[in-house]
């Protein structure tokens, strides 16, 4: 970077050095007080000293929007971006990354992650501390298994898990309630997961329950042993609107998968309290698929739709 | 879609100049297939002419078929799909996708589906699929640039199916626009 840039464009916000071959972005960087977007890809970035020293306590570590280190040649997260606080949008993708330093949680107002294309084989749970993260993309790694504090990720509305090693995933999973974009193609477990869940039924003790529930057969806690009493006062209401009924253990929420020509959103899962709950709970989201196509399906075959709907991951 | 007797060489200078001569093509009875082809390849593309349109229906071709252009995001890839009967034409606006062609399953699909050939279309490439040539997934692999493409369908179709590429299950689809013609609609 020339060493005169923060005398002649003081007021400079947008910085674009992608293409250029630079291989370390200099403390010329640091004297920018208004830049919030830096885009630096396709660079020959990643060895010692690629990003000044001093990068978190200068003004641009509350200023830093959006990073854009993709197309490097970094083998770590570079520790000197850890404090750039402000920071919501961080790309690492194609680089040689081999981990995620735990220490990423410092990027407190981090919503937008890429990190897909790298040599990641495993995700720190530290990384479920970051409150805003929506969009997580950890696609074309080799990574073989999320951790379930992923799922404290209440913000979450995309995660890229394609074409890595996964063999199963955390049933916490399911607990990420905003998820609408999930993508699991090419990975090991597809197949299985879908297995998992098509063929859980509810136990005996849960149906008791719900039944004692629904039809709100009276009991005291001297008629029943402590711990029937203790899982009587777990009961969830089923988040199907329409639907008066609650559940225990067997129940799980809609999640959308988007992986279809672009952008185009399909219902892929319908997590209900029972199958009979198929079509209202699809309408919970704002989405405008037409419910008919629920609607006239019996019993036999939801599960069979599950199994078809889950793999356009 | 027949082969006539004769096929024009067109140029298409802009994306309205494309859009014209579409009409002009889909109006007779009978189209060729390759001229369409040629034509979309012809077709420079140019940001400014269509940065207004992504994610959009550029044009209704009168019923006759239906243009659109998608935005594929860093590492976004579609399901495995067929056309419904249709033609599919798409050319590249900017950057690159990969297209990973595979046979129908059999009836009875129970088992992985097969791969027949994969490649990468650059800028400015145009190509054909219908329902017999076969299923087919778009990708875009890059992890530094988004990716655009100009669809033509024909006839228009707004379902389509999805299948496992596990387990080769098809599921029906409905596509639903963003916006119409450059204009935010709800949908």
């Amino acid at each position: 970077l020339p060493a005169g840039l923060s005398q002649w464009f003081p007021a400079l916000e947008v910085l674009d050095v992608s293409g250029t071959g630079l291989a370390e972005l200099g403390a010329e960087l640091l004297a920018l007080p208004r830049l919030h977007t830096l885009l630096a890809k396709n660079n020959r970035l990643g060895g010692p000293g690629s990003l000044p020293k001093g990068l978190g306590q200068a003004s641009l570590g509350r200023s830093l929007r959006v990073l854009n280190l993709s197309g490097n040649r970094f083998a770590e997260v570079p520790p000197a971006l850890l404090g750039l606080r402000g920071l919501q949008s961080l790309s690492l993708g194609g680089n040689r990354l081999h981990g995620i330093p735990p220490d990423i949680q410092e990027l407190r107002s981090l919503e937008f992650l890429y990190l897909g294309g790298n040599f990641i084989t495993s995700i720190p749970p530290e990384l479920a501390n970051l409150p805003s993260l929506s969009y997580l993309v950890l696609c074309d790694n080799k990574i073989q298994s999320i951790p379930p504090q992923l799922a404290q990720l209440h913000s979450l509305r995309s995660l890229s898990l394609h074409n890595n090693l996964l063999t199963y995933l955390p049933r916490e999973i399911l607990n990420l309630v905003h998820l609408e974009e999930l993508s699991l193609r090419g990975n090991p477990l597809v197949v299985r997961f879908v297995r998992d869940l098509t063929y859980n039924p509810p136990s005996l003790q849960e149906l008791a329950g719900r039944t004692i529930k629904t039809r709100n057969v009276p009991y005291a806690r001297s008629d029943l042993p402590e711990n029937l009493v203790r899982y009587l006062s777990l009961a969830s209401n089923c988040p199907n609107p329409k639907c008066g009924g609650v559940y225990f253990d067997s129940c799980v929420r809609q999640i959308k998968f988007v992986d279809f020509c672009g952008k185009y959103r399909l219902p892929l899962m319908h997590y209900l309290c029972s199958p009979e709950c198929s079509s209202p709970c699809s309408s919970a989201s704002q989405s405008s698929t037409s419910q008919s196509e629920s609607d006239s399906e019996d019993e036999a075959s939801v599960a069979a739709r599950r199994m078809q709907k889950v793999l356009l991951g | 879609m027949e082969q006539p007797v004769q096929t024009e060489t067109w140029k298409a200078r802009s994306l309205e100049e494309l859009v014209r001569i579409l009409h002009r093509i889909f109006a007779e009875d009978k189209v060729s297939v390759e001229e369409v082809q040629a034509l979309m390849e012809s077709y420079e593309s140019n940001p400014e002419e269509w940065l207004q349109y992504t994610r959009n229906l550029v044009d209704n071709g009168n019923g006759k078929f239906n243009l659109m252009i998608l935005c594929w995001g860093e590492g976004h890839g579609s399901s495995i799909h067929d056309h419904t009967d249709s033609h599919c034409f798409m050319k590249i606006l900017q950057g690159n996708l990969k297209e990973t062609l595979f046979e129908w399953p059999e009836k009875k699909g129970n088992g992985e589906m097969t791969k027949k050939s994969e490649r990468v279309l650059r800028e400015n490439q145009c190509a054909y699929i219908n329902d017999s040539i076969g299923l087919h997934r778009v990708e875009n692999i890059s992890h530094t640039e988004s990716a655009v493409s100009l669809h033509l369908y024909s006839p228009p179709f707004d379902s389509c199916n999805t299948f496992d590429q596990r387990t080769g299950h098809k599921h029906k689809v409905k596509m639903t626009f963003y916006s119409q013609f450059g204009e935010r609609t709800l949908c």
